[in-house]
């Protein structure tokens, strides 16, 4: 489980982030979560290999995220607990504030 | 029958890499595929017909994960032409109106140029330890110590402009 501190250091995750933690629900490698993340986000969001290769090596040394196989020179991630319970947090946040939207059509 | 190849030199700076890539564009524009990279700023191209390429530069070197990194990048539908002093050399085809990036977000990128600066850190205070390192007059290599004071000098001067130059560029794309 995350802390408040550490909740504190994420949140709010970036998109790009975001999509990265989602994809990885269940064990995903590098290509994967890319194909997935524009798959879940209707092509709204891509994320390149550089970004994604950065990426990884950070929420892995974070410990948000855990090496789970490698086959072919690819390495599977999926999500810890921890990276988990970020997650949950950023998207109650998120669901919140979208819940707001409608100040905007004036309901 | 064998490829007509040709040589360039060509130099850029690490905070001007668009600016390779630009060109490297350009030569695939006009039919010359980069084909090899020698030292810094020597370019290998191979004639062929003239496609529509962009190309784009990395710097990595971290050793450990190199072959999952290609693999990545490969799966991603970039090619790997090349590698000089870190700098990773990648080119794709360009589709529809779309422009292929490996960096999607800026605060990656700005990662990017942060780490061409690590090994600048890294080696400066040897740098300024030869540059700074008292010489007796008496000394029978004085000439050689006076030189290679001379040329490290030139050397921090040059590391210092390229620091505030990629810092800079760190700075614009944090913004």
């Amino acid at each position: 489980m995350a802390n408040d501190k550490e909740l504190f250091k994420y949140l709010p995750l970036t998109e790009a982030t975001c999509y990265i933690l989602l994809a990885l629900i269940e064990p995903l490698h590098g290509y994967g979560v890319m194909q997935k993340i524009e798959q879940l986000s209707k092509g709204t969001v891509i994320v390149g290999p550089g970004t994604l290769y950065g990426a990884f090596s950070t929420l892995e040394k974070d410990g948000l995220i855990i090496k789970v196989g490698e086959e072919d020179r690819r390495k599977s991630y999926t999500l810890t607990s921890k990276g988990k319970s970020i997650l949950q947090e950023h998207l109650r946040r998120v669901e919140i504030l979208t819940g707001n939207a409608k100040l905007l059509k004036g309901e | 029958m064998e490829n007509q190849t040709i040589r360039k030199y060509k130099l850029f700076f690490a905070w001007n890499d668009d600016k390779e890539e630009a060109w490297l564009s350009k030569m695939a524009r006009e039919g010359w595929h980069l084909q090899s990279l020698g030292f810094p700023g020597s370019f290998t191209f191979t004639a062929g017909e003239p496609r529509e390429d962009v190309y784009r530069l990395d710097f990595i070197i971290n050793r450990k994960d190199y072959q999952q990194y290609l693999q990545l990048f490969r799966d991603a539908g970039w090619e790997h032409v090349g590698e000089v002093g870190g700098w990773q050399y990648f080119r794709t085809r360009k589709q529809g109106n779309q422009m292929p990036e490996i960096y999607t977000d800026n605060a990656s990128k700005a990662q990017k140029y942060a780490r061409v600066i690590m090994p600048l850190i890294i080696f400066l205070p040897i740098f300024i330890n030869l540059a700074t390192r008292p010489v007796s007059m008496e000394s029978r290599y004085y000439d050689f110590y006076s030189i290679t004071k001379l040329v490290m000098s030139f050397i921090i001067m040059l590391y210092t402009y390229a620091m505030v130059r990629l810092l800079v560029r760190i700075n614009r794309l944090k913004k």
